[in-house]
């Protein structure tokens, strides 16, 4: 657990700590944004309000550091926030050096928030602090800029716009800027007061006096002390930030409830519209129709619901793409090769299932670019191409698909080298001359993929036949653009929707099934000599009623062995309920649904199939069709 | 932000570039309709929509609200906040010249 | 002159135009299909895709052998079904001039169908080629219809 902290042992304090790492770990995806960004300006002028961005999420990681403990990474949060208030202050811009040391501090300090994550020694922070330290950021001759009292006051100011302050130039936008000047914008709101007369609220922290904040009473801002205890030495509350406003962090596994309950709700909708139908023989129609129409919005709103929460799930491929951007910084230097990150699409979304699965096969693909794709500048420049290797990542969305682009100006792939060691390895059969299409299948082949020292280390398996397969996994397609001397792109096609669902895992005479959890009210164990029968068919007793049950293999037309026990997985409505005898219950899996669209592997009973990680298929079964295999079967 | 509706001819319209700017304009002068785009820097534009049905004197001003393609549930939610209509970016300045008109002269 | 993939069955070649299959693979799991056809071993992942996998053998009314380690998968994406065949061997792609393929004589025709799109003689060796549509619709009868005396003709040309 949490050897740092003996005292704060305890399960608050977990849920704590797994909501700081949460906080962090969007802090960084905002600091690396940021980073990505602030590249382009080293030695220009810098956007201020990538400074201001950064400046606060190293305030705010400061703070929670402070909060569990984590001295090393607060010490190092404030010297980045330290390093990066002096930016903007100072005269002189973002020099070269100072952003390498911005860099080694974003990354040292992932790093020891990870190594308290994963519970290993804290790496030494001292050396990154001396860099940061020692980048100028005033010319010599100007004396540096004074250091702030670290002890700031928060303020509460309300401005309210009027048509002769508009003339006067002095609106909400200007207002703000020059608050921005003065300290920190913690807040910025519209109101309603009184007579409702709208005014905007500000939070300001800032250490100027109350003289500086008077002279803004000419310009229609009345300003009053905030309550709250800004002293330095308590740790501080993470900030309010004012863009974006409204986000909301989520744990996955409250998603996949809703996802649940809403597949619940389906069920249920379904059952509704039978009965409707039923009623339909018994009622006017005037009063039906009425009805059936408000069954069928409820459908539709259903489905509306079901697209709203799987949009909860997307995240931006941004992430991923700024995450790469810093490998390949890396990676280039390691090289020794200077390469240009182009990124397009960022903002494109894809479900955060994807994201994880696709993580490795894209940094493989880029570190290839990097490693083998692209040339040094000399090599380069004596093509008579730019010294500067080019990679470009982009997203797109296409109908239901993404496609993601990785392309590089590099060598590109020679395939006859390529052809020559599959011929060579027996892959191919002395062909001569080879398509893109089929040079991909034979860089994807097992025999010829190559596994880069990076991957090695990390014990991942990453080669292209593993990238091909994952990509092909997921419903998606791979394809491959090169010529000689002139670089490669590489192609991926992946489907948006992932039909996804929670699913409980049966075994029945030895073959294995997946059942949606959403269909599966109850489980338990029964003893087969407490079966009985009724009318021809079994039942066992339940909650103090009769449940018939269903036999799978019966069902299924398996030959089966009565065991001692077994599982019941009861389905269906409380009226209705049927128990689905199965062997044995082996577990509880997220499985990817996937259709069986051959009508030759279609069978009643069936829904699609899917696969555990271990490649053998699984069916899934169709759990409104079996019950209505049971009451045919009664019948 | 839109410089087409400069060529609204009778209708004289004004910009903001901000979310807070949009509400500061609703303070200061008369204002009969608003054209929003959902992403705006400092304020969601649906917090925007949010604010002004809230407000008793803004309640019933037209709000037309600017998606991106592919953003079907969004624009569902501004409608459900309040918002009149909605037209999705690239679109025709004639339709936004239509749309416009149309809901002047409804108020 | 056509790509063409050959693939044993019962000791008889056929063949598929290459541009046909998609790609041949080793049977590895199939998982079964309850109240499948009988033909249906079962289902197999392939490039994320769920796809039959149909028994030539149970579908051609040939007796069912074990599968070793020869056996193979061939996976056909004609029109847009993919629908992978279990053969007995699979290796050879051969190229075939079309002007050798000749109509299956009217023997065959009659009793067996249209499942056969031809017969090539290549080097004295004959190679059925099989019509595709015909044997992945299965309501269409294939098997046991072929007589032994059918089948002796058949083997007599190798």
């Amino acid at each position: 657990m949490d050897k740092q902290n003996p005292d704060n042992a305890g399960e608050f304090f977990d849920q704590f700590l797994d909501d700081y790492y949460a906080e962090c770990d969007e802090h960084l995806v905002l600091i690396r944004r940021a980073l990505v960004m602030l590249e382009h300006e080293v030695d220009a002028p810098v956007d201020r309000s990538l400074l201001d961005n950064l400046f606060r999420s190293f305030h705010t990681l400061k703070g929670i550091s402070g909060m569990v403990g984590l001295t090393a990474a607060e010490q190092l949060a404030h010297h980045l926030e330290s390093y990066l208030r002096e930016l903007r202050e100072g005269t002189l811009g973002l020099s070269e050096a100072g952003f390498e040391a911005l860099v080694a501090g974003v990354s040292l300090l992932e790093n020891v928030i990870n190594a308290r994550r994963n519970d290993q020694p804290i790496p030494s922070i001292a050396e990154v602090t001396e860099r940061l330290q020692a980048v100028p950021t005033v010319s010599p001759s100007e004396p540096s800029a004074p250091e702030r009292d670290p002890i700031a006051k928060r303020w509460q100011l309300e401005f309210t716009p009027t048509a002769d302050l508009a003339a006067r130039g002095v609106n909400v936008n200007s207002v703000r800027a020059r608050l921005q000047e003065i300290g920190e914008l913690l807040q910025a709101k519209p109101i309603v007061k009184g007579a409702g007369e709208i005014a905007f609220q500000f939070v300001l922290e800032t250490d100027a006096g109350q003289t500086t904040l008077k002279n803004l009473e000419a310009d229609g801002l009345v300003f009053e002390p905030l309550e709250e205890d800004a002293a330095a030495h308590k740790p501080q509350q993470p900030l309010a930030t004012i863009a974006p406003s409204t986000v909301v962090r989520v744990d996955l596994d409250r998603l996949d409830e809703l996802m649940r309950i809403i597949g619940e709700l389906v069920i249920s909708r379904t059952r509704l519209e039978d009965q409707l139908t039923e009623l339909k023989r018994v009622t006017p129609a005037g009063v039906w129709r009425p009805l059936q129409e408000t069954s069928l919005g409820i459908a539709r709103q259903l489905r509306d619901l079901r697209e709203s929460v799987m949009r909860v799930r997307m995240v931006q491929i941004g992430e991923i793409f700024e995450r790469m951007t810093f490998v390949v910084r890396d990676l280039a230097r390691e090289n020794g090769k200077k390469i240009i990150v182009q990124l397009s699409g960022g903002e494109t979304e894809i479900d955060k299932f994807l994201v994880e699965r696709m993580m490795d096969p894209l940094m493989h693909l880029v570190r290839n670019a990097v490693s083998h794709g692209l040339e040094t500048a000399a090599e380069r420049e004596a093509q008579g191409k730019r010294g500067e290797g080019l990679l470009s990542l982009s997203a797109t969305t296409a109908g239901e698909r993404i496609v993601i682009k990785i392309a590089d100006d590099g060598r590109g792939i020679d395939r006859h080298l390529v052809l020559e060691r599959a011929n060579a390895s027996g892959l191919s059969q002395g062909r001569s001359g080879i398509d893109d299409a089929e040079l991909l299948d034979l860089i994807c082949s097992p025999g010829l993929s190559t596994r880069d020292a990076a991957d090695r280390e990390s014990g991942r398996g990453v080669g292209m036949d593993v990238v091909k397969k994952a990509i092909e996994e997921l419903g998606g397609h791979i394809s491959l653009e090169t010529k000689l001397g002139e670089g490669t792109t590489f192609t991926i096609e992946l489907p948006l929707t992932l039909a996804i669902a929670e699913a409980l895992i049966v075994s029945v005479n030895g073959q294995r099934f997946a059942v949606p959890q959403s269909s599966v009210r109850e489980v338990f164990e029964v003893e087969s000599a407490s079966t009985k029968v009724l009318e021809n068919n079994e039942i066992i007793s339940y909650r103090g009623k009769v449940l018939p049950l269903l036999r799978l293999a019966r069902v299924f037309e398996m030959n089966y062995q009565r065991g001692e026990r077994f599982h019941v997985l009861v389905i269906g409505e409380e009226s209705n309920a049927v128990g689905l005898a199965v062997d044995r219950i082996l577990g509880q899996r997220e499985i990817v649904v996937r259709a069986i669209k051959d009508p030759l592997a279609q069978s009643k009973g069936i829904a699609g199939a899917t696969e555990l990680g271990d490649q053998r298929v699984v069916l899934i079964l169709d759990i409104g069709a079996l019950r209505q295999l049971a009451v045919t079967s009664r019948h | 932000m839109i410089t087409s509706l400069g060529s609204l001819g009778t209708v004289k319209s004004t910009q903001a570039g901000t979310g807070l700017e949009a509400i500061e304009r609703l303070a200061i002068e008369p204002v009969d309709l608003m054209v929003l785009d959902l992403n705006m820097p400092d304020m969601h534009g649906m917090e925007v929509i949010n604010f002004v049905r809230r407000h008793q004197s803004y309640r019933d001003i037209p709000i037309v609200v600017l998606t991106t393609k592919g953003e079907e549930a969004t624009r569902t939610q501004a409608l459900a906040a309040g918002a009149n209509h909605y037209l999705t970016k690239p679109f025709d300045p004639r339709q936004l010249a239509d749309v416009v008109g149309s809901l002047l002269k409804a108020s | 002159m056509e790509p063409f993939i050959l693939f044993e069955l019962a000791g008889t070649t056929y063949g598929v135009r290459s541009r046909f299959v998609q790609q041949i693979e080793m049977i590895e799991d199939v998982a079964s299909v309850p109240n499948a056809h009988a033909a249906v071993e079962g289902v197999v992942l392939i490039r994320g895709q769920v796809i039959p996998a149909l028994n030539l053998r149970t579908r051609f009314g040939f007796e069912r052998v074990d599968r070793d380690l020869r056996s193979r998968l061939v996976v056909i994406n004609a029109g847009d079904r993919v629908v992978g065949l279990i053969v007995d061997t699979a290796r050879e792609f051969i190229k075939v001039p079309t002007e050798s393929i000749e109509p299956p004589p009217e023997a065959l025709t009659g009793l067996s169908g249209k499942y056969l799109e031809g017969i090539a003689t290549i080097k004295e060796r004959m190679i059925l080629v099989l019509n595709l549509d015909a044997v992945l619709d299965l309501d269409y009868q294939v098997g046991p219809q072929i007589s032994d005396t059918t089948t002796e003709l058949m083997m007599d040309g190798r």
